[in-house]
């Protein structure tokens, strides 16, 4: 009687969520209506009938939602699966829905936004701006083409992780192994923000030291002791402020351009 | 190439629409927010509307460094990164086309026009949330996309390409003016600035990946092979990865040993009853 989804319905939901995730978003619903755009042509087939059940399906789906869109395609992967379950008569709760939102959307955005936001976009940013040197638009279109990839395939392996798995998905994200994934994870994203502080940061000292007649430059001595060691000092210090001395982003700018001022000033940089 | 300040300004107020975050025309973030609205990419694509791409890069590789750790987290973000590169190397290619303007139109505009646009936007789009909010509960499916969709972007559009557009068109003479009376001193240490800003990025994210003290070791292990090994980004990549499944493995072992260890500790005492 009623058959189960086939692969263009569950493409289309992803691609409702995918493309217009962000589309209405305030701080007070962010992506809650998202859903239930993704779910219209879902309610339209499987509640042909049910005017009732579809202004549930879409009440239920027009809650505040907040993950990171891409990797949080997981979630929308399981709760497609779970709306099937309901709408096909299994003993599913019409809450279970609401409440798998509710509890995943939290530590999806936070692995998601490690993840895309701390390692990938940076990384391939500043691999892209290697390729950009004097301006070659090779650069940018790396970056472009590489993203371009990636981005869509993780929102898609996600989703169909999430609907394969329906609830068994959780285990993945909450387990014990999951913490060491994670930890293991932060490790390469710290070691990149290191390679990030070496590559994307440029500061040099114009001083020179008098050697007789002659007249040596300090940086290039620094360069053969410890290289990049004043933009090593600059994240440093950066860093002090903003995570030991908790100041806005914006005071530790004013600081900043007080040193570089001062610095220029009196022909240090 | 000669293209009018009209058309290349157009150009550049349409192009922040379809970088901004609460685009959807290119898969919602992905193609938007994360590759458009990227300061690298805002240069290409501002470049292209100027008719000199070289110049554009450069300014897109300047801004970029100082946005290099930008992060949106829950829809707030400290400084409006799309409003910043497509603003601030769009005014900055009207000028002249030099990178270390770019970085300080960029950073200003960011930090106040940006986020009072941004704010705005986001406050008005609880009108059109209410509404589909409404249109769900009533089952008026098109409701819901028209005021998911349509009346949002709308607002964006109006929102996100007329001021660009209008910063550009006619803040050139205004930003010309400034740039002829400014000193070479502050243009020098406006390119140093520009050089040490994205140590404020990279902190922020330091702060967030760096939980404990031990993690330094790491830091400063990624800094090393970049600064003195010389090593590419890609290099880098590949070594981290590495040393992450060491760590993997590692935090299984201490599972284990905890348990050897009692019970050799057993077998000593054992022992010593000899």
């Amino acid at each position: 009687m009623q058959e189960k989804l086939t692969v263009k319905d569950r493409r289309q939901i992803w691609a409702r969520w995918g493309f217009t995730h962000l589309s209405s978003m305030s701080y007070e619903t962010l992506q809650a209506h998202a859903w239930a755009y993704a779910f219209i042509p879902f309610a339209k087939k499987f509640y042909k009938d049910d005017l009732e059940a579809q202004r549930r399906l879409m009440t239920r789906h027009s809650m505040f939602y907040n993950t990171e869109p891409q990797t949080g395609q997981l979630i929308n992967g399981i709760v497609t699966s779970l709306e099937e379950q309901i709408a096909l008569g299994e003993e599913v709760s019409e809450d279970m829905p609401v409440n798998i939102k509710a509890t995943l959307m939290g530590p999806l955005a936070g692995i998601g936004d490690s993840i895309i936001q701390g390692i990938i976009v940076p990384l391939l940013l500043s691999i892209a701006m290697g390729m950009a040197v004097n301006g070659s638009a090779i650069g940018p279109l790396f970056y472009m083409i590489s993203f371009g990839i990636v981005g869509p395939l993780i929102s898609y392996l996600s989703f169909n992780y999430g609907y394969k798995l329906g609830v068994n998905a959780i285990d993945v994200i909450v387990g014990e192994n999951a913490q060491r994934i994670t930890d293991a994870f932060n490790i390469l994203g710290i070691m990149v923000v290191g390679g990030l502080a070496a590559s994307n940061i440029y500061l040099s000292t114009a001083l020179t030291i008098p050697m007789g007649t002659e007249v040596q430059e300090l940086q290039s001595v620094m360069d053969g002791i410890f290289p990049r060691l004043l933009p090593l000092l600059m994240v440093i210090l950066s860093w002090w402020l903003i995570a030991k001395k908790r100041m806005s982003a914006t005071k530790v700018i004013l600081i900043l351009t007080a040193i570089v001022t001062v610095g220029v000033l009196l022909g240090v940089f | 190439m000669e293209t009018s300040l009209l058309l290349s300004a157009l150009l550049t107020g349409i192009f922040c629409y379809l970088g901004a975050i609460e685009t959807p025309w290119l898969f919602g973030i992905t193609g938007g927010f994360y590759i458009l609205g990227r300061p690298l990419v805002a240069g290409l694509l501002v470049g292209l509307a100027f008719g000199d791409v070289t110049a554009g890069v450069l300014c897109g590789v300047a801004v970029q460094g100082v946005f290099i750790a930008n992060l949106s987290t829950g829809g707030a973000t400290n400084s409006e990164i799309t409003y910043a590169s497509y603003g601030g190397i769009g005014l900055a290619m009207a000028t002249g086309g030099n990178p270390a303007i770019a970085v300080t139109l960029a950073i200003l505009i960011g930090q106040t026009f940006g986020l009072i646009f941004y704010n705005s936007r986001m406050a008005a789009y609880s009108f059109w949330n209410t509404k589909a909010q409404k249109a769900a509960e009533e089952l008026d499916y098109n409701g819901i996309t028209f005021n998911h969709v349509i009346g949002p972007q709308i607002t964006s559009f109006l929102l996100r390409a007329v001021p660009v557009f209008l910063a550009v068109y006619y803040g050139q003479p205004l930003v010309d003016g400034l740039l002829n009376t400014i000193p070479e001193v502050v243009t020098h240490i406006i390119s140093v600035l520009g050089g040490v800003l994205p140590a404020l990025g990279i902190a922020m994210l330091m702060n967030i990946v760096i939980k404990e003290s031990s993690h330094f070791i790491f830091f400063f292990a990624g800094f090393v092979l970049m600064a003195f090994a010389g090593l590419s980004m890609i290099a880098l990549v590949f070594i981290a990865a590495l040393v992450a499944y060491v760590v993997y493995l590692a935090s299984e072992r201490r599972g284990v040993v905890t348990e050897s260890g009692g019970t050799s500790a057993a077998v000593f005492e054992d022992d010593e009853l000899f």
